[in-house]
């Protein structure tokens, strides 16, 4: 016979599981996001070497989205 | 659009529009106006034509210099656009550019029905298409329009040639048509519905531009009817059939129904040269399809869109230097050019 208590999940558990799901999504879309923004700034560059350090910077700007799955993950480690 | 769909243009597209930027701007062409040929062939020598003038220098001079540097330059610019697409965009360009085989067809055919020599008729040739460079030197040693048809065999081009009996308008309108047809086919395949709406609006164009030429040359409907290209965007069948069987007052007037009205209104009053209303309709297009790129920056339209502008800078700089040659006016070198 399993104890009552012993059914409840453990919230440090459900918690690290929503970490998981912030940094994983949000890894997922920055992804999806640079693959475009990656694609056109590499056609840019065989074009013309200057484009390199515009290209760098635009395709890096979705990994914004990265840094905030992130802060989401640390806060419901951290905070809750 | 999803962003699959932008994922597959947004390496060419984004290439285009850095190759698009070094076209040679507007404002220059003024410019050469008031240059002398060397000092014209000096200036492109020093662009994106470098490497071509640098390389045709040993075997040509002048104007022939000039001449084939732009053709080379043109060829290999279409080629590297074909070398660096894949999938919809590779597949699209490759049967836009089919223009350019039918084009070489149509001057080999030309130089070889009025006599032409092999070295005037290669003058002429852009291979950006299927047909190989080379392919075309062969083909043009061939003495006979008739040799010259017999040599096309096995390509898709045959079947239509084949009908050639003397008649070379004939022949040439025939090409176009299975051109465009052949064109509609494989971009309705594609389910692409912009290239699909800016290729209809070619056609219009074209429409437009043989309506202007065969009313002012009095030519019969019927006659008119059967040199039309059918598949137009605006100009569809019945208002093909109307326009046809006006007189060239009416024909130009009944043209206010139409959006393309707004290009040639202002030359609408002095039509003794349709030079001036070719010239418009050619910058409408450039205009129409690189406003609708704005619209769908992640598409085939941009990269149409440059195929289109290399084009009319080819040509620009053609007019440019035969216009010097001849010593024409410098108002009248103006008015060619699609600016």
């Amino acid at each position: 016979m399993v104890e009552p208590s012993a059914m409840l999940a453990d919230p440090k558990g459900l918690i690290a599981i929503g970490a998981g799901i912030a940094v994983g999504l949000a890894g997922i879309g920055a992804g999806m996001g640079e693959q475009t923004i990656g694609a056109a700034a590499v056609g840019a560059m065989a074009e013309d070497e200057k484009f390199f350090g515009k290209g760098l910077l635009m395709t890096v700007i979705p990994e914004s989205i990265a840094i905030f799955g992130l802060v989401v993950a640390l806060i419901l480690l951290f905070v809750f | 659009m999803g962003i699959s769909d932008g994922f597959k243009y947004a390496y060419i597209v984004a290439r285009v529009r850095a190759m698009k930027g070094k076209l040679i701007p507007k404002e220059m062409y003024p410019k050469f106006l008031n240059m002398e040929i060397p000092e014209i062939t000096r200036f492109i020598g020093e662009t994106e034509y470098k490497k071509n003038v640098d390389e045709l220098s040993k075997k040509y001079s002048g104007t022939d210099l000039f001449e084939h540097a732009l053709n080379e330059n043109l060829a290999l610019t279409y080629r590297k656009l074909l070398d660096v697409s894949q999938g919809e965009a590779n597949f699209l360009i490759t049967e836009y550019l089919h223009s350019w085989d039918i084009w070489n067809i149509k001057t080999i055919l030309r130089g070889k029905f009025s006599g032409a020599s092999e070295e005037e008729i290669l003058e002429d040739v852009v291979s950006a298409g299927q047909l190989r460079y080379r392919d075309i030197t062969e083909i043009v040693k061939i003495d006979s329009v008739e040799g010259v048809i017999a040599a096309f065999a096995g390509t898709p081009y045959y079947h239509v040639l084949q009908e050639y009996s003397g008649d070379l308008a004939d022949i040439e309108n025939k090409l176009d048509k299975m051109y465009y047809s052949s064109l509609l086919k494989a971009v309705s395949s594609t389910g692409n519905k912009l290239f699909l709406k800016y290729l209809r609006t070619e056609i219009d164009l074209i429409n437009l531009k043989l309506l202007f030429r065969m009313k002012r040359g009095g030519m019969e409907r019927d006659d008119i009817l059967k040199m039309l290209i059918p598949g137009g965007f605006e100009l569809k069948e019945t208002d093909l059939n109307r326009l046809s069987s006006l007189s060239f007052d009416e024909f130009v007037r009944a043209l206010e129904d139409y959006s393309y009205w707004k290009a040639i209104s202002d030359v609408s009053e002095d039509l003794s040269s349709l030079f001036n209303v070719e010239t418009r309709l050619d910058k409408y297009a450039q205009s129409y399809i690189t406003s609708i790129s704005y619209y769908y920056p992640l598409s085939i339209l941009p990269v149409l869109a440059y195929i289109i502008s290399k084009k009319i800078e080819i040509d620009n700089l053609r007019i440019v230097v035969r216009g010097k040659e001849t010593a024409l006016k410098e108002d009248i070198i103006k008015t060619h050019l699609v600016m």
